[in-house]
């Protein structure tokens, strides 16, 4: 029985570095997520409002998991008449695809120290492989901060279509930067 | 004819720069409306370039003929009596008023609607105002009623330049061309 005991207990230290893992979740308030087509070469800066961010790290602070979901419907370029054009079909589809979900298991670092999460962004039912670069910074305090920035293709999405597709006016380069704070919601075995 | 204006004529510098002006914003005023009427669309995105583009034409043209009025000699007025005078200066300047404020809460509007601005496709020019959907809808409005006092005292000035012209028969508008 103690050959039991002491066996269990042994492969449960062993494995515990392995398994331990710890779960943020975004804080909304203090998060922001911003978005900036650009018109004749020129940014309109807009932001998403309702956002989520799920991360989990392992025990040595390694990333395991990302998903981000975006509320579509909570674009804002700061214009009305550009709110209401962007949420109709040539653009998001919000009324057919209100979330956008990027999604991810694989990551890797670049020179600088930088986490690149090689996931699925899926826009308006599209699904293209994207990678989001960001960096990771932990505190004290139980909280931990992601920024990043990167620039998406509009038409991998098909957002503008038709007469907007060509990108004359309207870029078809999109920058996306964020700055999330997240807290640690558990961490479990 | 010089460039420098006379005490009974106009310089070919004033000349060019009141007709170009005045070209400049009879394409101006319909080009508005029309952008105005059209959907949103890559076409009303364009003639709106063309719109804001020749709008700050107009006010740098307008800022060369004040540079240049301070410098010049003006021509003696032909108009008859104190009135006509003061009422022929105060059009005069009433239009030089509309043609900054109509350039300025044009910019406002597009800089309050989160519209960046590149003249000509070419030259950027910074947002006066961060977006703001009140104030963008209060610059709109006071750009659209100028540019109805605009037509108004247009309609004046011509007016009075015809009446120069055919009843008066005066050198009021022969001074002013080539």
């Amino acid at each position: 029985m103690k050959h039991i005991l002491f066996t269990v207990g042994l492969l449960g230290l062993l494995v515990a570095p392995l398994a331990w893992s710890t779960d943020w979740q975004s804080a909304p308030e203090v998060s922001v997520l911003n978005f900036a087509p650009s018109y004749e070469g020129l940014p309109i800066n807009g932001e998403f409002s309702e956002f989520s961010v799920s991360y989990t790290t392992g025990k040595d602070g390694q990333p395991k998991a990302l998903t981000v979901s975006v509320l579509v419907a909570s674009a804002d370029l700061g214009n009305r008449d550009l709110n209401t054009e962007i949420r109709a079909a040539d653009w998001f589809n919000i009324a057919d695809f209100p979330r956008a979900i990027f999604s991810c298991q694989k990551f890797t670092q670049d020179e600088k120290g930088n986490v690149l999460a090689h996931g699925d962004l899926q826009i308006k039912g599209y699904s293209r492989p994207v990678t989001v670069p960001f960096s990771w910074q932990t505190s004290s305090t139980g909280q931990a901060l992601m920024k990043g920035d990167l620039a998406l293709g509009r038409n991998h999405f098909f957002i503008g279509s038709d007469e907007w597709a060509s990108g004359n006016q309207i870029g078809l380069a999109v920058k996306v930067q964020f700055d999330v704070v997240l807290n640690s919601v558990n961490a479990s075995l | 004819m010089g460039i420098e204006n006379t005490s009974q004529q106009w310089g070919w510098l004033s000349k060019v720069l009141h007709w170009l002006t005045a070209l400049v914003i009879f394409i101006q005023i319909p080009l508005g409306f029309y952008a105005e009427s059209l959907r949103l669309s890559p076409l009303k995105m364009d003639v709106f370039v063309w719109h804001k583009s020749l709008g700050m034409l107009v006010f740098l043209l307008l800022i060369i003929r004040l540079l240049w009025r301070i410098k010049a000699t003006i021509p003696q007025s032909l108009s008859a009596g104190k009135t006509q005078k003061r009422l022929s200066q105060a059009v005069h300047w009433l239009l030089y008023g509309l043609m900054v404020m109509l350039p300025i809460s044009g910019w406002i509007t597009s800089s309050a609607a989160n519209i960046p601005i590149k003249l000509f496709w070419l030259i950027p020019l910074p947002a006066l105002v961060g977006p703001d959907d009140a104030l963008k809808s209060l610059a709109a409005q006071f750009h659209e009623i100028s540019v109805c006092v605009l037509l108004t005292v247009l309609i004046l000035h011509i007016g009075a330049a015809m009446r120069h012209h055919l009843l008066l028969q005066d050198n009021t508008i022969k001074r002013m061309w080539f």
